[in-house]
């Protein structure tokens, strides 16, 4: 057949390449040259010119051997109940058609796209039950998904209302909007967001040509949870593909940083999208500015440099005068007007918005809209400005590493490089597990930030309880029942009512997620609801169970490393356990070993790091090492701060727990703002209704020690009514307890004595004797019986409750830590009863103990009031300068720890000056 | 198996025809598995997945070989030859259950235009390069990479470590070889 030889080939072909680089017209001169010197090679050429022409005319080989259904004979195919009409065009993601209804039930238009994706190793049923899901989704700035399936030809599409618009960016240079205008249209642009992200729906691909506009100025939004769609079964927040097949690799103007590093996709990887989306729309610039020329650049820019501010952009020299003027007259402003308009809030507002830290970025859509709103209405924002420190710093230094790798792994894949390098594949693999990991225990955090963020998705006010029925909901709605997404989800859900203390949902929740990880090979997930699970039910009676749950989860995980992030929920959790089984010291040491298997864990996260700082500042609170758990407080407040989330229920929660510290420590005075801090978080509105009742009784507590008592008074019912209606048990005995040291304070000893007889049998049906409440019930017995004169009931009421102390102390177990109070209980009643040589001793030990534990030099109450108690047993003693050298250590401690004013101080002072001039 | 790949390659590649064979039985049975199983067995839209399907076959074989497996480039001249014939066979299925009156549930209008390459052209165009590999081998793979994979002309150029442009002229030219062969040209 072939007359061509190699040889010939060989000799004919350069003159091929020759003549094929002339143009048309020189080609004859060409062949007549060559025919010249050689007349046979030139015949050859002659033909393959020939056919070279004819290849062109004809269009050999351009049609693929199989019709894709981009061919147009794919016009009239029937997907699902819909037929193509007309080719509509091109997307990133594969061809678009125009289709009706085959069965003619509407009239309305569709549009079907048919994604040109490899469903490798995805299944069928997964993609339309994922599709199902995002069909809910109903907005009307949102393009609404119709249907989603899988054609006859093996190709995935979907199903969408076909939308006539032009790309937001486009509209809004089409019409000259002028800044405000482009930021009410914006705003339009994040509610629809917003409310997909109530949904838990995160887009992922938000740019432009994703944000349409119709003739009637209309915004709609298309491919929601696309990108969702095709991630791998890797599990929830993946890191999702970025090349796509056929039309060639993305690029990533619109990717956020944790998108090119292999992070974890959230709700902030929409804030960031919508960041540069608003960044375009005012500046006509992208942040990355030069850098978008080549991938590789682009992407190098959006991990590591810090975009230049937009006020800056619109008007330096580098930028063309004729393009800067053009750009600005697009927003109906010259350069220099437009730098002023964007100059301040919208700087600060964009800069938030860009943040390469998701979790310094606006926490939810609907904050990022709040302060556009308040631009809008020159009202003050709430975000900061950055330092000039800040932005100095152009490099963002963290994740070098991870820059490297995933810039290697995508030039690849565009072709930049020669293949991909087998180590970078193999490296990534492992780091892709350590990241599920992490993806797993940040999903927690993940639900936890969506839903503790600054403002209801709805706009109107909402408690955190409302949110979490609402979760509940959607996650019930899901068919799958065994999908380990939703045991995730309902784990995080039911930790959620555990810290609102609503401790029924939280077991229903936590049980169910148990109950159903059973049937599950996964051990991450067995481990992490054995022991969520332990947890709830550690608040419970059944404290053995809670210890077997513990246990349980920790041997599913064995010693295996990848499930470090696994082993430190689990210890948290034990702690827990530990703490409300009374053991202190194993709940620190559970803590303890939680912290180091974190620092060893091969990826970290800030947002982790907080919550165990969290949990072992607890811990030590509990083990009552006061000194340590202020210190780990503060630490943990710091970075709630810096992570911008201080004023989240996550937050409310520690100011909580780090108020009792200081109240404990005797430090009442800084405690008293933290708690009222914490109140107000809680707060919706003037409702006190989604207020922790533990919370306003441990302020009523504060408010007691200062000496406030009619404040005092007031919250301690209020924390009891909460209890009585949330049905938590502790605090309505706390209450209670609470209640009548205020009364005694007053001296309304009817009352006291009243209350504490309504709280004697709840004591006693709640714990075994010598546990530490009774102490506390006896030493207000005690107080009573002085106030009434009996000193011999109150002496031997003291006794008791010090012994009993005593042995809670030994025994390293919860309420040991209250010694010292009571020796002071026992020195006073000692002191009215005539024997003020032991009432010094005890007031001696007291101080003895109080300052063992005591931070160096601070001043606390309860030092303070140790040496006022010794003072006073001293004076009795009539060892006059003693006394005196105590009360002015006394006065000292008071007047910093709980004021000037109060009457203890007062006290103090009196018995410092008596006698001689100080 | 992945490592009698990795040799057969090597041997291959000194001359050895009996070694080009089994390396494409043995391909051909791996990248059948996979398109099996990852592309449907209802039939497949040939500009998609194909160069997915490879690259992830690639990765998978290098994997679990280890350093020692052929690179991209040399992995790809043979798996995108046994495409081609998985292509083939795959078309000429269809093309029977079509003609065999074996029709699925959703079809194409009656009035559509017929598909453009049909399985007898296809078979024809493979035979034409296999001669056309021996010729200029360059030149073939190329048809292979792009024709039958859908491999665009960047990837391939990253693949051969060349310019698009020469990736273009080697296309030209390999079509006007082609086409010069099927139509019966009288050098070619």
């Amino acid at each position: 057949m072939s007359k061509l030889t190699p040889e010939r080939w060989q000799s004919v072909t350069p003159y091929l390449d020759q003549a094929l680089d002339l143009p048309d017209e020189e080609r004859g001169a060409f062949l007549a040259s060559l025919r010249a010197q050689d007349p046979a090679l030139a015949d050859d050429l002659q033909v393959l010119l020939d056919e070279h022409r004819a290849v062109g005319q004809e269009r050999f080989l351009e049609a693929v051997p199989l019709p894709p259904t981009g061919h147009p004979a794919a016009a009239g195919l029937e997907v699902g109940a819909y037929r193509l009409l007309s080719l509509i065009g091109q997307g990133g993601m594969g061809t678009v058609w125009l289709a009706e209804r085959s069965d003619g039930r509407f009239v309305r238009h569709a549009a079907v796209k048919f994604l040109d994706v490899a469903l490798v190793g995805r299944g069928e049923e997964r993609f339309k039950r994922e599709g199902s899901i995002l069909a809910r989704l109903t907005h009307p700035h949102i393009a609404q998904l119709l249907d989603a399936g899988v054609a006859a030809t093996g190709q995935p599409y979907l199903v969408l209302e076909r939308v006539d618009g032009d790309s937001i960016d486009a509209h809004c240079d089409r019409q000259a909007l002028d800044v405000g205008r482009r930021v009410r249209l914006f705003l339009d642009v994040l509610t629809a967001v917003a409310h997909a992200h109530a949904n838990l729906v995160v887009h992922r691909d938000l740019k432009p040509s994703n944000v349409l506009v119709t003739r009637d100025g209309e915004v709609k939004l298309l491919d929601f949870g696309i990108a969702k769609l095709l991630e791998d079964e890797t599990g929830p927040g993946a890191p999702a593909p970025l090349t796509r097949e056929g039309g060639g690799a993305m690029t990533p103007e619109y990717a956020a940083p944790e998108q090119l590093t292999g992070g974890l996709v959230s709700t902030a990887t929409d804030v960031y999208a919508l960041g540069v989306l608003l960044y375009v729309l005012l500046t006509g610039q992208h942040p990355a500015g030069a850098a978008l020329r080549t991938p590789a650049a682009l992407m190098k820019a959006t991990v590591e440099t810090v975009p230049p501010r937009p006020s800056d952009i619109v008007s330096t020299p580098t930028v063309e005068a004729g393009a800067a003027a053009a750009n600005a007259a697009k927003r109906g402003a010259t350069p220099d007007r437009l730098r002023r308009l964007l100059a301040g809030d919208l700087d600060t507002i964009i800069a938030k918005a860009l943040k390469k830290n998701p979790a310094e970025r606006y926490a939810s859509v609907t904050a990022f809209a709040d302060d556009l709103r308040r631009y809008l209405r020159h009202e003050p924002i709430s975000a900061r400005p950055d330092t000039l420190a800040y932005r100095a710093a152009k490099l963002v230094r963290r994740n070098r590493a991870a820059t490297a790798l995933a810039i290697v792994a995508f030039v690849a894949s565009l072709g930049g490089v020669v293949g991909t390098s087998i180590q970078a594949r193999t490296a990534r693999a492992q780091r892709d597990f350590a990241l599920r990991q992490l993806a797993r225990a940040e999903a927690m955090n993940d639900l936890d930030k969506f839903l503790l963020s600054d403002a209801a998705p709805s706009g109107k006010p909402f408690t955190v309880n409302d949110l979490l029925t609402s979760a509940e909901q959607i996650v019930a709605r899901q068919e799958d029942k065994d999908d380990p997404s939703r045991i995730d989800v309902l784990i995080s859900i039911g930790r959620q009512y555990a810290t609102q203390d609503e401790d029924a949902s939280a077991l229903r929740v936590l049980t169910e997620a148990y109950d159903l990880s059973r049937a599950l090979r996964d051990r991450s997930l067995r481990a992490q609801a054995s022991c969520a699970l332990a947890s709830e039910v550690s608040r419970g009676d059944d404290l053995a169970r809670a210890e077997r749950l513990f246990q349980e989860g920790m041997a599913d995980l064995a010693d295996e490393p990848e499930y470090g992030l696994d082993r430190v929920f689990c210890l948290m959790r034990g702690s827990e356990v530990a703490r409300n089984s009374g053991n202190a010291t194993e709940g620190v040491a559970r803590t303890q070993a939680g912290q180091r298997e974190l620092q060893a864990a091969p990826v970290r996260s800030a947002l982790l790091d907080l919550r165990v700082l969290m949990d072992v500042a607890e811990s030590y609170r509990t083990a009552g090492r006061y000194r340590e758990a202020n210190a780990a407080f503060e630490e943990a407040s710091k970075e709630l701060t810096r992570l911008g989330r201080d004023r989240t229920q996550t937050a409310g929660t520690l100011y909580n727990n780090w108020g009792l510290v200081l109240d404990l420590l005797g430090r009442p005075l800084d405690a008293e703002p933290i708690f009222r801090r914490a109140i107000e978080i809680s707060r919706v509105g003037d409702s006190e209704a989604a207020v922790s009742p533990m919370l306003l009784v441990n302020y009523a507590r504060v408010l007691r020690g200062l000496g406030r008592l009619e404040a005092a008074a007031d919250y301690a019912d209020r924390g009891y009514a909460r209890a009585r209606e949330a049905d938590a048990q502790i605090v309505v005995y706390q209450s209670l307890l609470l209640r009548s040291w205020i009364y005694l304070d007053r001296l309304e000893l009817g009352r006291a004595a009243a209350v504490l007889e309504e709280v004697e049998p709840i004591l006693k049906r709640r714990f075994q004797p010598g546990h530490v409440a009774f102490a506390a019930l006896a030493s207000y017995r005690s107080r009573l019986a002085q106030e009434h004169g009996d000193l011999e009931t109150a002496q031997r009421l003291a006794n008791e409750v010090v012994s009993v102390v005593e042995v809670l102390r030994e025994r390293g177990a919860q309420g040991g830590e209250n010694l010292p109070l009571m020796l002071l209980r026992r020195s006073s009643v000692e002191l009215a009863a005539g024997d003020p040589g032991a009432a010094a001793a005890d007031a001696a030990r007291a101080l003895t103990l109080w300052q063992e534990t005591a931070p160096p030099g601070m001043f606390l109450s309860t030092v303070g009031r140790g040496y006022l108690a010794l003072g006073r047993a001293l004076a009795a003693q009539g060892k006059r300068d003693e006394a005196r050298a105590a009360s002015r250590s006394a006065v000292e401690h008071l007047r910093s720890a709980v004021g000037p004013d109060h009457p203890d101080t007062l006290a103090a002072l009196a018995l410092a000056g008596a006698g001689a001039p100080s | 198996m992945e490592s009698s790949i990795s040799s057969l390659i090597a041997t291959a590649e000194a001359g050895d025809a009996a070694a080009a064979e089994t390396l494409f039985t043995e391909l051909y049975a791996e990248l059948h598995r996979m398109a099996k199983r990852e592309l449907g067995r209802r039939g497949v839209a040939v500009s998609l997945g194909v160069t997915t399907l490879l690259h992830e076959a690639y990765l998978d074989m290098a994997e679990r070989t280890g350093p020692s497996f052929p690179d991209e480039m040399r992995f790809m001249k043979y798996a995108s030859r046994v495409m081609r014939g998985l292509i083939i066979d795959h078309a000429r299925n269809r093309q029977a259950r079509k003609r065999g009156g074996q029709f699925e549930i959703t079809s194409l209008r009656t009035d559509a235009p017929e598909l453009a390459v049909d399985d007898v052209e296809l078979t024809r165009i493979s035979e034409a390069l296999d001669e056309l590999a021996t010729v200029d081998s360059s030149l073939a793979e190329v048809v292979d990479l792009k024709f039958f994979c859908g491999f665009s002309f960047a990837e391939i150029a990253a693949l051969r470590s060349v310019s698009e442009r020469t990736v273009q002229r080697h296309w030209e030219k390999a079509r006007i070889y082609l086409h010069g062969s099927l139509r019966g040209s009288s050098l070619l």
